[in-house]
């Protein structure tokens, strides 16, 4: 480590000598986690669709847009302009010029088609397939009947136009890292190959994927933003383990982790700590889910009861120590349509038994809740609503299962009711699509909501060319969706990373904490790896 | 020697081909498949994405067909492919049995350096105050939930004291192997203990061990020459037969402390039923613990050359 | 001071284990006189993870129930994981492992096959398998932990029985005409109690340490069971903030499993032929 540490120093210097210490905060090697479940699944993003590989893969690709966490919208990355016909449905892209894949080619339109094509042949069976279903023609090759999607068209090399099926901001799905714009040519040469050797346009190269242990990504020098990124050598640490990783981070072996419920109070009190954490209201929503097939549930007025018997606010501080905020209904804080004027279920207990009364069910009844063993939205929740539902009358039975067998039984509606993480954005109308009466339940629509005014909404928010028109459409159907009340409304989250103080440049990003963008990232001196 | 060492090989074939038949009913009758796990569940699962994998992973062809299938590839010496990696099972289990070994290794040379001697002194000195510590520790040794064991390791060496890092494999310096070896290792530690006291206590009362203190053998002699050559006999048993539990182990220790071997492997694929890899696990974890058992069997008779074969 | 020397010279393992698991077994009898609390039902949030007090004498959870009830219920649990599992492992173990080293033969090879196998199949890992199979809960628990490990027991057994056979009054029996079955349960089984025991002893705590393991990778019981392998698991994030919500079921873990290792070696040593 002192070797490595010594050495580093000895080219920072030589780099600081040669450049006149012009870039005196550039240089150093930042150690980050990985710490969604085991190890990384694969390095083609078009391939894998879990967010551990997702955070080391944004660092290596670029996509066409990108997410830009200090405004939460999507904004141009690898295009430099973009121009909407009147009608909304085509799109004219410039590319950015002299954009390098790592392997030294320049970045033309047919990198961007070829990319997109890829996503949609059914073999490659990527999940990112239903961000590029809106492009015309794209359902043709999904289904297997078309071999390329028509509504591409290159221009020249730097141009092309996109042709979509319906009006919406594309932004949104084609900034996700899942439609990486990736080189044919390496593809060509082997999948498999390419999933553990990956080769993208983004700020850091690949470098080495130690098997279960760690992936090492170093500064790409032909990144086409001049002088970045910062950092020399950007390595992720496979760290399942909260608790291993929380000393980890306090023994100064991780530059910046992300922080559980448990360790949110522990940090906000240490001094070393508190100064350096950067939170958001992360676009998840946190809900238990009621069948709608199960007799009880299939009343909206004891679905609205057990939402004014829960006091979610005194869980939320209690078990999950304030790392969340009180949900108001189904889309989050920082969602574009969320809805100031709502306030959530009033925990109001003689409402609550009033409602049961009113829906023949005084005496109450027993329900399973399936959850899964996760601090903030699993089996420990379940627990702490025993005591509420007892008031109600009502016997809440916590079931523990595993994710994937959740996962089964959610999607084949096998249960009374479920807790889970749902995701609740970025993009308002397409989350809300989820819970319309023609999604299937496993597709999604677990509790098999079905509410023809909710339908209608949002048919109207999808139609309409006015933005402001659509956002007023997306909060009435989001206003219908909280008042049936098919889940109760618990959380958002609340997702913290904590950072050494050597280290700036984390940003809150609301689609997901951890999918940290590390171009702009820098380090101080202090840093005991620079 | 040569030719035993060969057939017990030969034996191997028809308890891994049982093992995997068992195996492979059990882990695909689990709940759920990898379709669902393939992706982030927070997200609405695309119903069209989980039918194509489960058609590229043939789970929806039926069981027999499966195994048999799966049971060429072993005859070739092929695990198969991971649902969820796309990669060959041999590649991603070969880059993490050398982790696992080193671990297992490092866990069994601690146990050997300090549970023999403990071993010995205690019987040599039984009945005294030595041996109850020593016995009663060791027993404790076997008796702390592991991780737990780990958690405290944790907070005392790397948060309170810095001395070693907290977790990972670290390059595969010994700092890092430090810890998850003696959390690992502590239980068998434990065990070789308590079989070499009871290994010298009998032998110390075998009839040839009497003849030799009647010969007038000095004390020191007794203890090493004969009680020696026993002992190792009766503790390789121990040691071999326990290697499966250490095995069994590194289950819990390669989480906590977040080390990439198979045992962490298993945890995760079984998790996300990716069930070729759980499989392919499992069977190089059986191989491992059979061929260290080939090994003590054979270390037998360089122990006590009396033992032929 | 003679005295005791006399009685606990070399019996030291035998006592402390034995108060140990005398213990242990009271607090599991007497649970409800014992706890202060009701371990499940009485949660309030609003006294979430308080530190011991008067009130609390191992302070409460993060749900705000008594720690030190719930240990006490706790070892209803533990000691039922323990005992039920060993249960089984043992009957099909004894039952193998006699008929095997009776009847000999076909049978005998198929069975010593069978155990063969069985040995070489970590049993953590086996009840891994059974647990992810069944899902979490303490039913589930006892069978993965009473299905996996009995190859032991067999193995023992079987070799006492193969001795056992060629005793006197044994051979009398047989020929006297006693059915095969009143022979092997009724003749042989008394002769091999004494291992059989000893082995089960440690199974016990064996199991017990399991059932920790097997929560920690969130494969425990169901909560909100009061298992102290469960507790301690949970807790395991709480370590620096709460640190009394995992320490007491650690050490209520610690104790009995201690407890049932030190009768386990305090019976081997009373049962030891060679014995000075």
């Amino acid at each position: 480590m002192k070797k490595i540490g010594m050495l580093l120093l000895a080219a920072v210097t030589a780099f600081l000598v040669t450049t006149g210490g012009a870039l005196a905060s550039s240089g150093g090697t930042f150690i980050f986690c990985a710490p969604y479940g085991g190890d990384l699944f694969s390095l083609d993003m078009h391939k894998t669709s879990r967010t551990q590989d997702y955070i080391v893969g944004l660092n290596i690709n670029r996509s066409l847009y990108r997410w830009d966490a200090d405004q939460s919208k999507p904004v141009l990355d690898l295009a430099t302009g973009v121009t909407i016909s009147a009608d909304g449905k085509t799109y004219t892209f410039t590319l950015r010029k002299g954009v390098k894949f790592h392997n030294g080619r320049t970045l033309t339109a047919d990198d961007v088609i070829w990319s997109y094509n890829r996503i949609a042949q059914p073999k490659t069976a990527s999940s990112a397939a239903s961000y590029i279903a809106n492009i015309k023609g794209a359902d043709k090759v999904m289904e297997g009947t078309a071999k390329t999607i028509v509504g591409l068209h290159k221009m020249d090399d730097l141009t092309f136009t996109m042709e979509l099926k319906h009006p919406v901001d594309i932004g949104y799905a084609l900034c996700k890292v899942e439609t990486a714009i990736v080189p044919r040519e390496a593809l060509e040469a082997g999948e498999a190959k390419f999933a553990t050797n990956p080769v993208g346009c983004g700020p850091f190269k690949f470098v080495k994927w130690v098997r279960g242990s760690e992936v090492i990504l170093e500064k790409f020098d032909n990144y086409y933003e001049e002088g970045k990124p910062y950092i020399d050598k950007l390595i992720y640490k496979i760290m399942p383990e909260g608790a291993a990783r929380d000393i980890a981070f306090r023994a100064g072996e991780l530059d910046a982790n992300i922080v559980g419920a448990s360790q949110y109070p522990v940090y906000q009190r240490d001094p070393q700590i508190k100064d350096h954490m950067i939170e958001v209201a992360e676009m998840y929503t946190r809900i238990i889910g009621f069948n709608s097939e199960f007799k009880p549930f299939a009343d909206k007025r004891v679905r609205q009861a057990i939402n004014h018997a829960i006091n979610a606010e005194l869980i939320i501080k209690k078990l999950l120590k304030n790392k969340a905020v009180p949900a108001t209904g189904f889309l989050p804080t920082s969602s574009p349509a969320y809805d100031t004027a709502m306030k959530g279920y009033e925990y109001n207990l003689t409402k609550a038994k009033a409602l049961m009364k009113e829906a023949g069910y005084e005496k109450g009844f027993t329900f399973e809740c399936i959850a899964t063993a996760n601090k903030s939205w699993g089996v420990g929740i379940v627990e702490s609503l025993i005591p509420f539902m007892k008031r109600i009358n009502i016997t809440i039975k916590p079931q523990q299962l595993e994710g994937a067998a959740l996962g089964e039984r959610a999607r084949t509606g096998k249960f009374d009711a479920f807790i889970w993480s749902i995701e609740s954005g970025p993009d308002p109308l397409e989350t809300l699509n989820r819970f319309r009466s023609t999604t299937p339940v496993s597709a999604g629509n677990y509790t098999a909501y079905a509410n023809s005014d909710y339908d209608h909404a949002l048919d109207m928010a999808a139609a309409t060319g006015s933005a402001d028109e659509k956002l007023s459409w997306l909060k009435k159907a989001n206003r219908i969706l909280f008042d049936d009340a098919p889940f109760w409304f618990f959380n958002y989250n609340k997702a913290i990373i904590a950072y050494q103080p050597w280290v700036n440049g984390i940003k809150p990003v609301a689609i997901e904490m951890m999918l940290q963008d590390f171009t702009n990232l820098k380090l101080d001196e202090s840093s005991p790896r620079k | 020697m040569r030719a035993y060492a060969f057939r017990r090989i030969l034996q191997f074939i028809p308890t891994i081909l049982i093992i995997s038949i068992i195996m492979f009913v059990l882990l695909n009758l689990l709940p759920g498949n990898a379709a669902l796990m393939a992706g982030d569940q927070r997200k609405a699962p695309d119903p069209r994405v989980v039918e194509q994998l489960k058609k590229e992973w043939g789970i929806d062809k039926p069981i027999h067909t499966r195994y048999f299938i799966y049971l060429k590839g072993l005859a070739r010496g092929d695990l198969g492919t991971s649902f969820l990696r796309r990669e060959p099972v041999n590649k991603l289990v070969g880059n993490r049995i050398w982790p696992t070994l080193r671990l297992s290794f490092a866990a069994l040379l601690i146990s050997l350096v300090i549970g023999i001697p403990l071993g010995f002194i205690s019987a040599l000195k039984r009945g005294t105050l030595i041996d109850t510590t020593a016995m009663i520790g060791a027993v404790s040794g076997v008796s702390i939930p592991q991780f737990w064991l780990g958690l405290m390791l944790m907070y005392l060496f790397s948060v309170i004291l810095g001395w070693l890092p907290s977790s990972g494999y670290g390059h595969g310096k010994i700092s890092h192997l430090i810890m998850p070896a003696i959390t690992l290792g502590i239980g068998y530690t434990a065990l070789l203990a308590r079989a070499t006291r009871a290994a010298v206590l009998e032998v110390m009362h075998k009839d040839y061990i009497r003849t030799a203190r009647a010969k007038g053998l000095s004390e020191f002699l007794i203890n090493w020459r004969h009680i020696m050559r026993n002992t190792m006999v009766l503790v390789l048993t121990t040691a071999g037969l326990q290697f499966g539990a250490l095995i069994g182990q590194t289950v819990i220790v390669e989480k906590l402390f977040a080390w990439p071997g198979l045992g962490s492997l298993l945890v995760d694929s079984i998790f996300q039923r990716d069930i070729p890899v759980t499989q392919g696990c499992i069977l190089v974890m059986i191989l491992v613990f059979l061929i260290v058992n080939l090994v003590v069997d054979l270390l037998y008779s360089v122990v006590d050359p009396r033992i032929e074969y | 001071m003679a005295f005791s020397s006399v009685v606990f010279k070399g019996k030291s393992n035998l006592i402390i284990g034995a108060v140990l698991t005398i213990l242990v077994i009271g607090m599991a009898v007497f649970a409800p006189l014992l706890a202060p609390y009701h371990p499940v039902n009485d949660a309030d949030l609003m006294v979430s993870e308080e530190a011991p007090s008067s009130d609390y004498l191992c302070g409460t959870d993060t749900q705000g129930r008594d720690v030190l009830s719930r240990v006490i219920y706790g070892s209803r649990i533990s000691l039922s994981v323990g005992l039920v599992s060993q249960l089984i492992n043992t009957l099909i173990g004894v039952f193998l492992g006699v008929t095997a080293g009776y009847l000999g033969g076909a049978w005998d090879d198929f069975i010593m096959g069978l155990t063969n196998i069985m040995l070489s199949i970590p049993s953590m890992i086996f009840a891994l398998a059974i647990m992810a199979l069944l899902g979490p809960g303490l039913i589930n628990i006892y069978l993965a932990l009473g299905l996996t490990n009995w190859s032991f027991t067999c193995r023992i057994t079987r070799s006492q029985v193969l001795s056992a056979k060629r005793i006197e009054y044994i051979r009398a029996a047989e020929a006297l005409g006693y059915g095969q079955w009143r022979i092997m349960f009724g003749q042989i089984l008394p002769n091999v109690v004494g291992p059989i025991l000893v082995i089960s002893t440690l199974g016990i705590a064996y199991a017990i340490l399991t059932e920790a393991s097997l929560s920690f990778l969130g494969l425990g019981t169901q909560p909100p069971t009061p298992s102290w392998g469960g507790m301690l698991s949970n807790a395991r994030e709480e370590f620096f903030t709460a640190p009394w919500i995992s320490i007491f079921p650690g050490l209520a873990i610690f104790a009995t499993v201690l407890g049932f290792n030190l009768l386990g070696d305090g019976l081997r040593d009373l049962l030891d032929p060679h014995k000075e």
